[in-house]
């Protein structure tokens, strides 16, 4: 008897506490959602992505003409710079 | 007469015959005995030697050996350009091996060495910004813009790290100087929209993102945030639309299509 008793006791404590955390849980995201649209928003509007390595240079270094790294980092052109390109058609 | 002319030509001959002499090729003379000289050049010879193969290496995108090649150059010291150059390249050994704060510490070695050294900041940056340090990352980009403010690399990246971390004026000076120079930039309009949008300048960042559609029309983001701008502007027909065509566009970006069908969705007709 006292098993038993222990049990549904037991079962309407576990039930009392998913219900309490549902609700906690539901009532969270009810006010996410009303407060937070902006938010959600902005967290999409992400810039774009960094640009990616330069190459390596060989062991005559950065100065002179040959060393592409070099002349990409200080190239005015977008395209000459080693920049991210911009979305291709599918 | 004759006699006399003859023997001068033969003492002419003889003369010439002196002065054209050849010998047999000797085997090269050391240009020096000395001990250190030559272990200076032997240690010369080894960076050279490394160079290559770390370079073959990193062509190939084995970036352990190439990191192991570079590594033993920087420990012989060699001096410059040849100090920041390995500096720089094992740097992009470590990134590439998702060592970033090695990475990002070489590339600060190489500009300790080569202070203006522009394709070693560009990498900083990016290093920088992918481990996390925004402070690092802004300080190397006002460097690099003030060293080469025409320079296309540095007025993106500078305006990149400007809009992650909210700085919203620095990233509109900078996409805006970007766009002066590269008008056809599709990216640079989208960056420079955002700017705009966040400080409120709605009219202005429509403008730059329909340029950034008309230059790239499958521009799935720059879309959606053609949708986002719409609505604050009231628009509400027109962001739907635009919602729904970044959803299209978006394919091969289900984060981004959800939520645009979402938004799309949240907008009543």
């Amino acid at each position: 008897m006292m098993g038993v008793v222990s049990r549904t006791q037991l079962l309407r404590v576990l039930a009392a506490v998913l219900l309490a955390g549902s609700a906690f849980f539901c009532g969270r995201i009810a006010v996410a959602g009303a407060s937070s649209l902006d938010d959600l928003l902005a967290g999409a509007l992400t810039p774009s992505a960094a640009p990616s390595l330069l190459a390596p240079i060989t062991s005559a270094g950065r100065v002179g003409w040959e060393c592409k790294p070099e002349k990409a980092a200080a190239a005015a052109s977008s395209s000459k710079a080693a920049l991210p390109p911009d979305p291709s058609p599918p | 007469m004759r006699a006399a002319l003859l023997v001068a030509l033969l003492l002419q001959a003889a003369a010439n015959a002196a002065i054209a002499q050849t010998y047999s090729s000797a085997s090269p003379v050391p240009r020096t005995t000395s001990l250190p000289a030559l272990q200076a050049l032997a240690i010369r010879r080894e960076i050279e030697e490394r160079f290559t193969i770390g370079l073959e290496a990193e062509t190939r995108g084995d970036w352990k050996p190439a990191a192991s090649e570079f590594e033993r150059i920087v420990a012989l010291r060699p001096a410059e350009p040849q100090g920041s150059t390995a500096h720089y390249d094992l740097a992009i050994a470590y990134a590439n091996l998702q060592r970033n704060d090695d990475a990002a510490r070489e590339l600060r070695a190489a500009l300790a060495l080569d202070p203006g050294f522009l394709a070693a900041m560009a990498n900083l940056i990016s290093v920088d910004l992918a481990r996390g340090d925004a402070v690092e990352a802004r300080s190397i980009a006002d460097r690099y813009v003030m060293l080469a403010p025409d320079s296309a690399r540095a007025l993106y990246s500078r305006g990149i790290v400007a809009l992650r971390s909210g700085d919203d004026a620095t990233a509109r000076a900078d996409f805006g100087k970007l766009l002066h120079a590269n008008p056809s930039y599709a990216l640079a309009h989208y960056d420079l929209a955002l700017a705009e949008e966040r400080l409120g300048r709605y009219d202005a960042a429509e403008t730059e993102l329909r340029a950034a559609l008309t230059l790239a029309p499958s521009y799935a983001r720059a879309r959606f945030a053609l949708g986002v701008v719409l609505l604050r502007e009231g628009n509400h027909a027109a962001a739907r639309d635009a919602f729904a065509r970044a959803m299209q566009d978006a394919a091969g970006d289900p984060a981004l299509a959800n939520i645009a069908a979402a938004m799309r969705d949240s907008i009543k007709r």
